[in-house]
Parts: structure tokens; sequence; C-alpha cells
């Protein structure tokens, strides 16, 4: 199959990953000279790609199978057994730059899939009452969004200061404080955790705002404190409300200096 | 996939949890039983964290599930009496991977786009990717010529496309 025209015509089973072996190496090679061939190749290339999702299997089983529980212990307890080879340097210890990339990335992307579902969803059966309104959510999700940027944006700041805590980091810009984790678990039900601020020359820390991770135990919050003003930082888990003083033992101080 | 790469065991946990669904789910489909699905599924993951270098660039979803689907087609090949041409070949892992595109869609909706295409152009689109089988073959089964398959998969992928555009452009 070197000629174009007779490429022409299998393109779309080449692209599915349905052509017989023997034929799909002529047919790379002349992808490889082709430009035209190689445009409807890329082109039909994300429906293939996407076709591939309609066979996820569904959390409650209602359009699918349910993969087994048992698998997920088996292949997890395979990962910890290799992950304890001497190979292997710790790296949880030291939250990193990329790690809070990660962390910035999963929340942007939880707020943009929500908005993207709400927008498919109407796309799809919705009536014009619920499109207004879904509208308005999507409004406020986008403010959100913006929001956000700004503040990973300041966090990925390379001026910016960080000091490592189990399972994040406190970063200091300019005149803001951020908290910026990738690891927390979820509190205690009924509980949350609240931030303190001990301000210069105080001796005591002062109560500042309470916070949630998201379910992969990622959280980024902006404390409404003056940076300058702020020589330490500490977490706590606290009832749900908040308390006017720590009422744990923190799960982290740290001095910003 | 950063904190995989430098072997973070919290970090894996979470990429299975948001992925094994898809992988369990084209690995049953191609291979029909529960035991085969569950060891593809437990290679393509085990893979993952030996080598997550292989992942490069793009959309991870649309990254593993084409890693899966090539998996599943080698252990096809590996039962199969067949000789070794008259099996699909396996698509490269890491070319045309469009990130904008495949992050706002869900399994929901392509099944919904999939279920409007007409039925003689889904019915070999879907033999082609999930039934293993080659171009030659769905012609062989349906009864239907060959330039007349090869004709109906065309025009169904590019409707599908055109689907997932309205969603991109929505
Ligand atoms: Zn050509």
């Amino acid at each position: 199959m070197n000629n174009h025209d007779e490429f022409l015509d299998s393109i779309a089973v080449y692209a599915l990953g349905s052509l017989p072996k023997s034929e799909a190496a002529a047919a790379r090679a002349h992808l490889r000279t082709c430009a035209q061939c190689r445009a409807e190749y890329d082109a039909l290339r994300p429906a293939v790609d996407a076709l591939a999702l309609s066979a996820e299997a569904c959390i409650d089983g209602r359009s699918g199978p349910v993969p087994s529980p048992l698998l997920r212990a088996r292949v997890l307890r395979t990962v910890r057994q290799e992950s304890r080879t001497p190979t292997i340097a710790p790296s949880r210890l030291r939250p990193s730059w990329p790690a809070m990339v990660v962390a910035a990335a999963a929340i942007l992307l939880a707020v943009w899939t929500t908005a993207a579902n709400l927008m498919l969803r109407s796309d799809l059966t919705q009536t014009h009452d619920q499109l207004a309104q879904l509208q308005a959510q999507n409004t406020n999700l986008n403010r959100r969004l913006a929001a956000q940027k700004i503040m990973i944006a300041e966090v990925m700041d390379t001026n910016a200061k960080r000091f490592p805590v189990n399972g994040g980091e406190v970063v200091k810009r300019n005149d803001h404080v951020y908290i910026a984790m990738d690891g927390m678990p979820m509190p205690p039900k009924g509980h949350v955790y609240q931030a303190w601020t001990e301000h210069t020359g105080a001796q005591k820390m002062s109560p500042s705002i309470t916070f949630m991770p998201d379910r992969s135990g990622v959280a980024l919050v902006s404390l409404p404190v003056n940076a300058s003003a702020i020589a330490a930082v500490a977490v706590s888990v606290e009832p749900e409300g908040g308390s006017k003083a720590p009422t744990t033992k923190p799960e982290f101080v740290v001095k910003l200096t | 996939m950063e904190r995989v790469r430098q072997r973070d065991g919290a970090a894996f946990e979470l990429l299975y949890d948001d992925y094994h669904r898809l992988v369990y789910g084209i690995a049953l489909r191609i291979l029909g039983d529960v035991p085969a699905a569950e060891d593809v599924t437990q290679a393509v993951f085990l893979k993952l964290w030996s080598s997550p270098q292989s992942f490069a660039k793009g959309n991870f979803a649309a990254w593993i599930a084409r890693v899966t689907r090539n998996r599943a087609l080698d252990v096809v090949r590996s039962r199969s009496v067949r000789l070794q041409s008259d099996v699909p070949d396996t698509m490269p892992a890491d070319d045309a991977l469009e990130d904008h595109a495949f992050a706002m869609l869900d399994a929901e909706f392509v099944r919904s786009a999939l279920a409007r295409l007409p039925e003689d152009q889904r019915k070999p689109i879907e033999l082609g990717f999930f039934g293993a089988l080659t171009h030659e073959e769905i012609a062989r089964r349906t009864g239907i010529p060959l330039g007349t398959i090869k004709t109906r998969i065309r025009t169904g992928l590019r409707k599908l496309r055109a689907q997932l555009d309205g969603v991109v452009t929505a």
C-alpha cells in the first residue's frame, strides 16, 4: 500500500487500530510522508481515544461491571512491597515544588470538570429554567476558578518563601500567607482543620480560618492576615465551627523566619 | 503523575482510584472474562509504577486507555490460534494525544454519542475497537463487503469526532 489513493481509504481503520499488523506497517510509513492522510488521522484519533471511555466501569455498577476491591488490595500490596527496596529514596518527607504543582493542578481540574459536567448536562437534557440556574452556577465556578488561579500563581511564584511542613508547605509571598497541602487526611467526623497565627511579639496563637482538604488530600487556603505581622503559623484539628484556643496537639507549627 | 515518578505510594493510590474503573472496563470489554481483565489491570498499574517515565505528556486518561487496550490485545493475540497477521495491530501510545478534547469528556457522554450513531456504523467500530477484530474479520463476520466496512468506520468516526468538537466548543 504505497499509494495515497489506496491508503486514504484505510486511514480510519488504521486510526481505529483494526488494520492487521502486515498492513499497519505500510500505513505508518505512508503517514510519515503524507500530510493529507496525517491530517485525517489526527482528526479521527481523538474519536478513537474517546471510545475507550465508554467502557469505563461504573462505581455503582448501574451501567457496567464493578472492579473487585480485592484487586485494589492486590495491586497496592505489590507496589508497597516493591517500594520497600532500598534503592528508592523516601520523597514524601520533603514536600517539593512539583508536589505543589500537582496540588494546584488538582484544584483547578476539580473546579473545571464540575463546570464542564454542568454544561454538558445542560446541553443534553435540561429545561430552560434549569439552564439559567446552571449558568449562574457556572459563573460562580468561573469566579472561584479565577480566584484559585491567582492564589496558585502566588503559591507557585519562585520569589515566594516556602516553609515545608508535614504534608505540604506554608508559603509567604509579599503580604500574603498561604497554606498549601497535598497529603492531608480527612479530619474525624464533625471536625475541621483550623489555622492559627502568632503575631510578632505576641505570646500566644490567635485563631484563624477553618478549612477542609478535598477528597484527594489537597487544600490551598489564603490566611486573612498581613504576612509581615506574622511570626508563626500552626494548624490543628478542631470541632466544626473552630475553637478560641487549640484543643488538640497541632499538626504542625512553623516559624516564618 | 509527578509524585508517582518520585515513587510516592499515596499518589499512586489516588491514581489507581481515579483510573482503575477505566482500565478494568476496557480490559473486560476486550477480554470478556473477569480474571483476565483483573490481570491486565494489575499489569497496567504495576507497569505504571515501575516505569512512570513511559507516560511522557498529553492526556493521562487517553494514554492509559491506549496502554490498556494494547495490553489486552496482546493477551488476545497470545490466546489466538489465528495467524499472527490476522490480529489487529496495537496502537502507538504516544501520538496525537489531544488534551483539551479529552479532559472534558466522561463515559456517559461517549456512551450517548455512540448510541446516536446508526447501528451499521457503530457495530463495526465497536467490533474493531473492543472485539479485537481486523477490518477483514469484521467484514467476514457481518457479511458486509470490506469496502463498505471501511466507509462505515470512517463515517462513524467522523461523526463521533464532530460530537466531541461540539463538547469542546460548547
Ligand atoms: Zn496519503
